[in-house]
């Protein structure tokens, strides 16, 4: 179709739409540098006069927020920060890295027993709630409760098929022939999958470890039933300041939110292209 | 128009272009045709050009005999078992048996304040039975559920449509717009339930917007119909992006041939949008219906941090539900039993959802 400019109308209807679209957002960063006077404000207060720091500096030294009289925060959100870094990053690198292979497995070669779509798909639609029974008392039984091991664990299976077959359009779209000209140079295929393949989706490879990434980072189900002590994440972490004060914590609560929105929001940005695929599990390729 | 879809183009120059990268070769084209055998759930069979593959959604189109390369070039065998088997194993220690736990345990009637799960007598059906018959917050869980999938969805869909339309138009600072639209899928669930809990409070900004229309504040998070409502607009928020996003790629995919002849043949814009163009959409919608509806039946973090189910169990969805009581009240036997009466319904109900488009997306499968 021939592109036509917008006309008035729809120039206001996309206006009315972005604004619908970043307001929560907007509101949110607000609220994490309102100070404590401003938090529950009637009428609320949209934008703070004196914007403050004390909500970020309070995630980390709980006692900053008891200058302006508040109490309440007892805990650091330093550990939970660490915690989301280490279970996100070591899941992600480990469930890349296994559908990288699993990737090429599924793409070059015949692979006997592979999982059919319609297994993945149930996978995906299993209530999350009903999983986090079995590992519960599988987890007590191996004493893997409370542990980063036991959290990386599940986030590598259940991110696992979204590498996987996110990886697999990637390798799927490469023509054999190139590796079979690297082959004929003498590689050997194994070594022609790695050093001519696999550099040829470094993209696609970024995109899909973004996306696994964004999806361990805002897990908050099992790392809440898996975790009691030793173990904390950023959403966990999140819910236990809006349960301990009834949600009154405003202002931490939502430096928290945006603390853990931000990298997300930054990072999507440079995979948007790849959302689409990531997303349908390569059903939609651009 | 495709420099919408493209924005980081040059930002991530590593990036190897893989939207313009097309089969070089028919013989390359369709993996999937060196193998009858096995399935191709990725879809290879779809070119750049075309709209939409329901790719893991269904087995792979019949693969053409012709296009089948010799034997010599088919794919070795044996090898790829290494190559898959780290991933299986993964999946099976942590995924399928806790399932299989899980499956058990929902024929029990274990309770871990009770007994250990080994001496947890043997009850058959009765979990699933007791269910269905007797436990009418379960039904309504999952009636509300539905009800909560299909407004939605109907309204992301809609809205989605709307932008993605108003993005075939030209306009500056499109690429800006772009990246602002999708922003909401990045945001983590809990946040959003919790940020919407905030805009819904009843000193909250979107009474505020309502007192400066002209209309009362009201109470959102107290009447059960007006937390549903805030439910639903949350999640609308959410995911709209995504139905957006995945429109406006079939829409662009959308070949201009025929585009081109029904406007020479003197069809107005609508018709041409709603007989031409909406039709080959419908894969695509298809995907992006059978995507959401598997994700937003699991709805669990945005309804717990908005309304916890609340007031009352007004708000409160199947996971809601099951996570109550395995985890408030420790029926795990049964909170197992309901999860797989909501797995099996929900993979009636995705396999429902494809049936009437399954041959389309073959025949435009490409």
């Amino acid at each position: 179709m021939p592109a036509r400019p917008l006309q008035l109308w729809q120039g206001l209807l996309l206006a009315l739409m972005l604004a619908a679209t970043l307001f929560p957002v907007f509101w949110l960063t607000m609220t994490a540098v309102k100070p404590p006077i401003d938090w529950n404000a009637s009428p609320a207060v949209w934008i703070p006069k004196e914007p403050t720091l004390i909500n970020f500096q309070t995630l980390f030294d709980p006692d900053a927020i008891r200058a302006y009289g508040v109490g309440g925060v007892s805990q650091a959100a330093t550990k939970a920060v660490f915690g989301s870094l280490l279970a996100s990053i070591v899941s992600t690198a480990v469930s890349v890295g296994l559908g990288l292979i699993s990737a090429i497995g599924l793409s070059r070669y015949s692979t006997p027993g592979r999982a059919t779509p319609l297994v993945i798909l149930s996978g995906r639609m299993f209530p999350p709630a009903a999983i986090a029974v079995p590992f519960v008392i599988i987890f007590s039984l191996t004493n893997l409760m409370d542990t980063y091991t036991g959290l990386i664990a599940v986030y590598i299976a259940v991110t696992l098929p979204f590498s996987t077959w996110m990886l697999k359009s990637f390798v799927d779209e490469l023509p054999r022939e190139i590796e079979e000209a690297a082959m004929l140079d003498g590689k050997s295929r194994l070594r022609a999958h790695f050093t001519v393949t696999v550099p040829l989706i470094k993209g696609g490879l970024f995109a899909t470890t973004m996306l696994v990434f964004i999806l361990n980072w805002s897990e908050y189900m099992f790392a809440q039933v898996l975790s009691n002590t030793r173990l904390a994440t950023i959403p966990v972490q999140l819910v236990k300041y809006v349960t301990a004060t009834a949600g009154t914590l405003y202002g931490v609560q939502a430096a928290l939110a945006v603390a853990a929105m931000a990298p997300l929001i930054a990072g999507g940005f440079f995979i948007q292209s790849h959302l689409a695929r990531g997303l349908t599990f390569g059903a939609i390729k651009k | 128009m495709t420099s919408a879809l493209q924005p980081d183009a040059d930002l991530t120059p590593a990036d190897p272009a893989p939207d313009g990268r097309k089969p070089q070769n028919p013989a390359t084209e369709d993996p999937t045709a060196e193998d009858p055998t096995t399935e191709d759930p990725a879809g290879a069979s779809l070119t750049a050009q075309g709209p939409a593959s329901e790719a893991d959604l269904r087995p792979a189109a019949p693969p053409s005999v012709a296009s089948r390369p010799p034997k010599a070039q088919r794919k070795p065998r044996v090898q790829g078992r290494f190559f898959t088997v780290p991933g299986q194993i993964v999946s099976l220690v942590v995924l399928i048996m806790p399932l299989l736990v899980a499956l058990y345990m929902s024929f029990t009637d274990w309770s871990p304040t009770r007994s250990s799960l080994r001496d947890a007598a043997f009850t058959g059906l009765d979990n699933y039975k007791e269910l269905l018959v007797y436990d009418d917050r379960f039904v309504e869980a999952v009636l509300r559920t539905l009800f909560l999938a299909v407004t939605s969805l109907s309204l992301e869909f809609v809205l989605g449509l709307t932008l993605a339309v108003l993005f075939l138009r030209t306009f500056r600072g499109k690429r800006f717009l772009f990246s602002a639209f999708l922003t909401p899928m990045m945001v983590l669930p809990v946040v959003v339930g919790y940020t919407f809990w905030m805009l819904f409070q009843a000193n909250g900004p979107i009474n505020q917007i309502l007192h400066l229309i002209g209309l009362a504040g009201v109470e959102w998070l107290k009447s059960s119909n007006l937390a549903f409502a805030a439910v639903v607009v949350t999640e609308v928020w959410h995911w709209t992006p995504l139905f957006f996003l995945i429109l406006l790629s079939g829409l662009n995919s959308v070949p201009e041939n025929p585009v081109r002849a029904a406007v020479i043949l003197g069809a107005s814009p609508r018709q041409v949008f709603w007989k031409v163009v909406f039709p080959m959409l419908r894969p695509v919608v298809a995907v992006a219906f059978v995507v959401r509806a598997m994700e937003v039946v699991k709805i669990f973090d945005e309804v717990f941090l908005l309304t916890r189910g609340g007031p009352g169990s007004s708000t409160e969805t199947v996971s809601l539900y099951i996570y109550k009581l395995a985890f408030n009240d420790f029926q795990l036997a049964y909170g197992a039993a309901a999860a797989f009466l909501t797995l099996t319904g929900s993979l009636i109900m995705v396999h429902l959802l494809l049936t009437p488009v399954r041959d389309q997306l073959m025949e435009n499968g490409r």
